[in-house]
């Protein structure tokens, strides 16, 4: 959740191509990078996920044509979009081997914000499904995505075209709190009915002595996306660097 | 004349020190004798820069090298009459002392202002109500006896080989002490405390190896410090001795963490509280990292370790 929208500037996934905003571990270090083989999987890899988020952007237009109105698009791309973002855990196994050179602890934060929402709220809380807030985070998901992993792609490729990297390092401007906005709506439009149906909460008493209460939890999460203002102009501040470095580069070519 | 090559007179030596990161000359000591430490240096600068003292001081030949220890001494240091040393601000220190005894003593308050139902916690019916159940009782005294035996066993049997650690990670570590005991506390004082499925028998056998399990952790305890003289830091193998409790040295590197884990265990099995569980797998956690740390400096210390033990777990991690 908190960290979720901020997937734009950040997190390598293979390849080192331009350096990161916040995410991103420290590539001070010279690591010889993925072998061969780990680069052809990152490649394929890369490929399935841009093409799995085309899907489910290509799904969005057409539901919209079809219906004529942008509500309730949520059960359209359901599918698809549980599945990519599922997906995404495998990032985490990535950096645990080593062939992509981000922190683990920070990778699993960002996709397991993402899983949370699609999984513990989106689909637990069936009510929510219809509401506008869903709609704003997932085009700012999906369109962020699909950048994101053809930025990998091209990278690995060492062949990244500048508008991909422009558009990576320019288009959270807009999408990262769009996505935050329609993130935190969600959670919020799903307090009352967790509360009504108790979902996922435990109350004493009970043999194991525990209790747990996903209200509150909920509010706590809502609580963690305090930091990301934060977070957000630390990243428009790194893409001024790397934007300009880019650009004297082009100079002397 | 202070580079006179008498016979009998070393040459005294001169130290200018640098920052790491701007490389601006921050001090310069003149007539320095050649068989100073680094920590005799660490004392002369801080008197020109009182802000930093001794233990904030990182020292070292390169500006990205290792720091070197206070009992180096400069003439074996491979440094010319003017030796250039790197210094870099470790941030503001605190004692490992310190640190432990707040760490600890919070518990130890903590869980009884639960134990006693201070009010405000549980519902204004329960203000200062006494549990029934014998083994709430018995699980304070053992919370208890558990962290004073800490408090003691840092006033009185700990030898540290460092003297601080970093400011913040008092926050931190008390951060996760007080928290784990507040949130495990309220549950085991809980009015609506369900006592365990097994029952006396259960906390009885629980109970038993909690206190071997203690037994266990202060023998180690004791053992530690008798490997090292007060005052020294000679790093020696540890091996059992004539208390049957130290004979898990045979099998791992770390016994004192293998019997803190058996402690917990043993508490969460007497308590049947899910939150004790939970504090025991993060506890095991990061006692499994110091374990693997520990016993891998051992093993490159040492070339005769005994190939037998393990860090942790006997046989296993």
């Amino acid at each position: 959740m908190a960290v979720a929208a901020a997937t734009a500037a950040s997190r390598g996934n293979g390849g080192g191509g331009g350096r990161a905003g916040a995410g991103e571990a420290s590539g001070a270090r010279k690591k010889k990078g993925p072998g061969p083989l780990a680069t052809a999987y990152l490649v394929i890899y890369n490929v399935v996920m841009t093409a799995g988020w085309l899907v489910i952007a290509v799904g969005l237009v057409r539901a919209y044509l079809a219906k004529g109105s942008y509500h309730s698009l949520y059960y359209s791309i359901e599918k698809p979009l549980k599945f990519f973002q599922t997906g995404a855990l495998l990032e985490i196994l990535h950096c645990a081997i080593g062939i992509v050179p981000s922190s683990v602890v920070l990778t699993s934060f960002q996709v397991m914000s993402r899983v949370f929402l699609i999984w513990a709220v989106t689909h637990s809380v069936k009510e929510v499904q219809s509401e506008d807030s869903v709609l704003l985070f997932v085009i700012a998901w999906t369109i962020t995505e699909i950048i994101r992993y053809s930025f990998y792609t091209f990278s690995l490729l060492n062949h990244l075209p500048y508008l991909i990297k422009w558009a990576r390092y320019t288009l959270f401007i807009v999408l990262y709190p769009m996505g935050v906005s329609g993130e935190l709506l969600t959670i919020y439009a799903a307090l009352p009915f967790v509360r009504q149906a108790g979902l996922y909460s435990i109350s004493l008493p009970n043999k194991y002595n525990f209790s747990f209460d996903y209200y509150a939890f909920l509010i706590l999460i809502m609580i963690s996306y305090i930091p990301l203002p934060q977070l957000y102009f630390h990243m428009i501040h790194q893409r001024r660097k790397v934007l300009s470095h880019t650009e004297e580069h082009k100079k002397f070519e | 004349k202070a580079l006179s090559s008498a016979p009998g007179t070393a040459q005294q030596l001169q130290v200018e020190i640098l920052d790491a990161k701007t490389r601006e000359k921050l001090c310069f000591l003149d007539k320095v004798e050649p068989h100073a430490t680094i920590a005799e240096i660490k004392n002369l600068f801080t008197k020109s820069h009182p802000q930093w003292y001794p233990t904030r001081q990182s020292l070292r030949l390169d500006p990205k090298g290792k720091s070197l220890k206070d009992e180096d001494v400069l003439q074996k240091l491979p440094v010319g009459t003017t030796a250039t040393l790197y210094f870099r601000d470790l941030g503001a220190q605190i004692s490992w002392v310190t640190v432990f005894l707040t760490e600890y003593t919070g518990p130890l308050f903590i869980y009884l202002l639960f134990y006693f139902r201070v009010p405000f916690i549980y519902g204004h019916k329960y203000d200062f109500t006494s549990s029934r159940h014998t083994v709430v009782h018995l699980a304070c005294i053992c919370h208890s006896f558990h962290y004073i035996k800490r408090l003691l066993e840092t006033l009185f049997v700990h030898r540290f080989s460092h003297g601080t650690m970093p400011l913040r990670n008092i926050f931190k570590n008390c951060t996760y002490y007080w928290g784990f005991a507040a949130w495990m506390a309220y549950y085991i004082n809980h009015p609506l405390y369900t006592p365990p499925t097994y029952g006396a028998q259960q906390v009885k056998l629980a109970l038993a190896i909690f206190v071997i399990c203690q037994l266990g952790n202060f023998s180690i305890h004791m053992a530690l410090r008798d490997l090292r003289p007060a005052g020294s830091k000679t790093r020696k193998i540890p091996y059992p001795t004539k208390n049957p409790f130290t004979w898990l040295f045979l099998l791992v590197s770390c016994p004192n963490y293998t019997y803190e884990l058996g402690s917990w265990i043993s508490f969460a099995l007497m308590t049947q509280c899910l939150p004790v569980a939970l504090f025991s797998l993060v506890g095991f956690t990061q006692m499994t990292i110091w374990a693997k740390g520990k016993h891998r400096s051992y093993l490159k210390e040492f070339r005769d370790y005994p190939p037998l033990r393990m860090p942790i777990i006997p046989f296993l991690l």
